[in-house]
């Protein structure tokens, strides 16, 4: 079944530009332009740190060492030491929630690059260990196994380093999707935190054993600044901005209502909460200080914009934590830290607006949809689900797509076989630029299962969008 | 990855790798011995070989002597020993301005200037000061380049003659220093010295 | 007053670790009345009996001529250094970390595999003693431990006290290793103008004693005879000892990276030096 707000089988003729919409069009345009530099500007920088951990190498004569076996391979151990230590120390800095990274890419986007830096900075500090045990090995004529013995019991920092290569192993594997799967989050959290451990006993040998970084060198300086760094983002950004935020805003729960099939809608209320406006759609990490509820924290997008003494969040039944979250009392206290992810009004580089949302996707969406720049008929809604039952929140956006000049599809049935995998069976031969005639001049917000995602990204780009304009937030935790 | 994001990200990190590459070139090269020493040897006129960049640091403010007056402080120089010592690698021939008087051993007397040598911790010219038929002065005076480079190349051993040593007599030293580890052989010959020393 | 009046100079030799240790010490003439030199005999009576201890004590633990030393013990294999004692562990950690900045060249271990610390104990025992002799309160002095020399102040206390000349530095011979009875020069030490003091010279040979050092390439060492020059003796003797083991490549990675001077004697015979070891421009 299919049911349209406006139109109804077929998506409607485009509609005539309007002359009200060039400056916006320029603003977000201009936006979109800074936005995509400082992401280029932080890849380079990314990289370059890279390049700057080998350099130091190089700066201290490191290329002389490269004329035998021995000192080939000790350096060879040391190099890959270098740029291992910086890999983690790059993932520490997008695991940080900085704003400058979150507000550039994106919290997903730096979680997903912080997942894929993991193994390649595993396999380095192992060929760092590796090759420093031969090539030592070499220098005192003994087998590696028995140079990492003699290094163990002499050396005064190492048995640490070797615990910390340890700890990093534990960390990566836990973290690999087939292991993940099989243990409760909460036990990946806590092997996660291990991380910290991993780096600090990693850092001692470094400063001791490290000619490079020994007293006096300027190496020394670079990488203890560097660490620096990425202790203050992190003592600022996870530790201090969660509790400054709790603080400020002392939010707690009003009432719990229903929101349809397995889903509740949590409302809450606290100071100031005005100055969150704008934050509709991106994600907060909200932590429910209640007995058995408190130790666990869950990403949540708001369900409604931010006004005054009102926040709301949807959430559906899907693991132990949420189900427990179904019966949370009025009158809990909660922390909170964000907003985070991309998946808000700052992203916008085009005048129109798309919203594609599956399931309890549709949530943030509707978030959206309250205060997003458009004028009217140049935002279209897609919601999509399998049942009327999960169209979650439905007639509120119905309402608001109607006050602000948004046209609304609502596309419910079974999966399509052929064509496009995002819309139902009974819609196979449609594309995403069918429902929406001025698509090439718009954003594309899609929240929603990643599989189903994927499709609908994969549909739009097709349709000639470029990746600015393309917004997505992973729906399935 | 967008194409202006890879051609930055490749640019600066080819760039602080050269940047680090070219600051440990320098150190390495600072770092090595530049094994060369003077040769000076006797029956050719006007000929020192250069390429010695032992000589100090401090030497860029010396002024051409003349004579017999031996003030520089390069000293690379050998005086009148005549012999050929170490490894020479690179001689530059040079042609000689000064007084010339003819000596019975060949040598002219005057003060001869060798032709500016480009070496890679500068420019080293090489004057040599014949006096009575011998060779009494070998000088650097002119050395450019900069100081650090100069100061590095102060602490480097290179080599030398027997004759270019602190010369000591077991008379003026106060204590030995061996590979001696046998106090048998200590005894015998060291301790020897040392009394001797004071006795 | 006569110019240059000559300090009271004593020397006392006792026997320790296989070899002679010699120190000598100048003391000013008081210019109150009468000092035959006998105050400064007493003196040092009195230290050579504390750095006599101070080198016995570092002898017990690491001697391996000794069955019931500690050292002993470790290249028997009776004793894990695991759980050896704190001092023993201290000496090896520096003996590693010497190593490692040597890339190699120094080693505390003898290729058979048996911990051999022997070459850096001497060195420390030298350096305590020169600690102890500075506790006692003397200023001017020379120690020599089997050709490893660590000096203090002048041996003419009395031009520096007179305001005269400049205290003139301790003078240090090296053997010329071809021909023992005679030197090959003499190094001024804590003297040398315009440069770090250097109160310490060691001399290390591949000819005499030769299975204490092992050429790091396996082959014939390059080295005959080094002698280094450094601010304090342990510094002074490693590097010595690493530079007959590693030849070329190591002296020049010595000159680069420590404050020293160096002068090596090749196996042909020939010198190489840093310009410490030179002979200042004569006049």
């Amino acid at each position: 079944m299919t049911t349209a707000f406006r139109s109804a089988e077929r998506p409607a003729p485009p509609p005539r530009p309007r002359p009200g919409s060039n400056a916006l069009a320029r603003e977000l345009r201009q936006r979109g332009r800074r936005r995509l530099l400082r992401e280029d500007f932080l890849t380079m920088l990314a990289w370059a740190s890279g390049a700057a951990s080998v350099a130091l190498y190089l700066a201290d004569g490191g290329a002389a060492q490269f004329n035998n076996l021995t000192t080939a391979t000790t350096s060879i151990g040391i190099i890959a030491g270098l740029i291992g230590t910086d890999l983690v120390l790059v993932m520490l800095l997008l695991a940080a929630r900085i704003p400058l990274i979150d507000g550039t890419v994106g919290h997903d986007r730096a979680m997903e690059i912080h997942g894929k830096l993991g193994k390649p900075a595993l396999y380095l500090i192992l060929a760092h260990m590796v090759f420093l045990l031969i090539g030592y090995g070499l220098t005192d004529r003994l087998n590696p196994f028995a140079e990492g013995v003699s290094m163990w019991n002499s050396l005064p920092d190492m048995w640490i380093a070797f615990i910390s290569t340890v700890l990093f192993i534990l960390v990566v594997v836990t973290s690999l999707v087939a292991v993940r799967r099989r243990y409760p989050y909460e036990f990946w959290y806590v092997v996660h935190l291990l991380t910290y451990a991993a780096v600090l006993t990693a850092l001692p040998h470094q400063f001791s054993e490290g000619q490079l970084f020994s007293p006096g060198q300027w190496q020394r300086w670079y990488w203890i600044v560097f660490y620096l760094v990425v202790l203050a983002a992190l003592l600022r950004y996870r530790i201090w901005a969660p509790i400054a935020l709790t603080f400020r805003h002392q939010l707690s729960v009003t009432r719990v209502v229903s929101a349809g099939d397995g889903a509740v809608s949590i409302e809450l209320t606290g100071l100031r909460l005005e100055e969150l406006t704008g934050a509709g759609g991106r994600f907060f990490i909200w932590r429910f200080l209640a007995p058995r509820l408190w130790w666990h924290h869950h990403p949540f997008s708001l369900s409604a914009d931010p006004a005054a003494g009102r926040l709301r969040i949807t959430v559906r039944n899907l693991g132990k934590g949420s189900a427990a979250l179904m019966a949370v009392k009025p009158g809990t206290k909660v922390a909170v830290s964000g907003p985070y992810g991309l998946f808000g009004h700052a992203a916008r580089t085009r005048p129109g607006l798309v919203l594609v949302g599956s399931g309890i996707g549709i949530t943030p969406l509707r978030a959206i949809l309250e205060r997003a720049e458009f004028e009217p008929g140049e935002a279209t809604v897609i919601l999509r689900a399998s049942t009327p039952e999960t169209l979650y929140l439905r007639d509120e956006i119905a309402e608001l797509c109607r006050q602000r000049g948004a046209t609304m599809y609502e596309l419910i049935g079974q999966r399509a076989r052929h064509g496009n995998p995002w819309l139902p069976r009974h819609q196979t031969g449609l594309a995403l630029s069918n429902y929406v005639p001025n698509l090439k001049a718009s954003d594309v917000y899609v929240c929603g299962p990643k599989k189903w995602a994927d499709a609908v990204l994969k549909d739009a780009k097709s349709a000639g969008l470029s990746d600015e304009q393309l917004h997505h937030e992973r729906f399935d935790w | 990855m967008r194409a202006r994001a890879a051609a930055a990200a490749a640019l600066a990190s080819f760039g602080i790798l050269a940047i680090g590459w070219q600051a440990g070139a320098q150190s390495i090269e600072a770092s090595k011995v530049t094994g060369v020493t003077n040769s000076a040897t006797n029956g050719n006129a006007g000929t020192a070989s250069s390429g010695s960049t032992t000589s100090s640091g401090s030497s860029a403010s010396n002024t051409s002597a003349a004579g017999a007056s031996s003030s520089g402080t390069g000293g690379s120089g050998t005086t009148g020993s005549g012999g050929t010592s170490g490894s020479s690698t690179s001689s530059s021939g040079s042609t000689s301005s000064g007084s010339q008087a003819s000596t019975s051993s060949g040598l002219k007397n005057g003060s001869f200037t060798g032709t500016a040598e480009e070496t890679r911790y500068g420019i080293v010219q090489v004057q040599v000061v014949v006096s009575g038929g011998k060779i009494t002065d070998v000088q650097t005076p002119q050395l450019t380049g900069d100081d650090m480079r100069s100061d590095m190349i102060n602490s480097e051993a290179a080599p030398i003659l027997r004759s270019e040593v602190l010369q000591a007599q077991s008379a003026n030293v106060d204590t030995v220093s061996g590979a001696t580890y046998t106090s048998e052989g200590y005894v015998a010959s060291l301790q020897a010295a040392l009394n001797a020393a004071h006795a | 007053m006569p110019e240059n009046q000559p300090a009271n100079l004593n020397a006392r030799t006792f026997l320790a670790m296989g070899t002679v240790v010699s120190l000598s010490a100048a003391f000013a003439p008081r210019p109150d009345a009468g000092d035959d030199g006998g105050d400064g005999a007493r003196r040092l009576d009195a230290a050579v009996r504390v750095i006599e201890a101070d080198f016995a004590t570092l002898e017990d633990r690491f001697s391996l001529f000794r069955e019931d030393s500690e050292a002993s013990a470790l290249a028997r294999g009776v004793l894990r250094l695991a759980n050896a004692s704190a001092e023993t562990r201290a000496v090896y950690t520096d003996a590693i970390e010497w190593r490692r900045r040597t890339h190699g060249a120094f080693t505390p271990e003898r290729p058979d595999g048996v911990l051999d610390l022997s070459g850096i104990v001497k060195a420390r025992a030298i350096a305590e003693a020169g600690r102890s002799l500075v506790a006692l309160g003397l200023t001017d002095w020379c120690l020599n431990a089997g050709g490893d020399v660590l000096v203090a102040g002048t041996p003419s206390p009395s031009n520096a006290t007179s305001g005269g000349d400049a205290a003139r530095p301790w003078l240090a011979g090296v053997v010329d290793p071809e021909d023992r009875r005679t030197l090959l020069g003499a190094y001024p030490l804590a003297g040398a103008p315009g440069c770090v003091a250097r109160r310490a010279l060691a001399t290390s040979g591949s000819a005499e004693r030769g299975d204490h050092i092992w050429a790091v390439s396996g082959g014939a060492p390059e080295f005959m005879q080094v002698s280094v020059a450094a601010a304090d003796i342990e510094t002074a003797d490693v590097l010595a000892t690493a530079i007959v083991a590693g030849g070329r490549e190591m002296l020049d990675l010595a000159t680069a990276q420590w404050d020293v001077d160096v002068l090596a004697v090749t196996n042909d015979g020939g010198l190489l030096a840093t310009p410490g070891f030179r002979a200042p421009h004569a006049a």
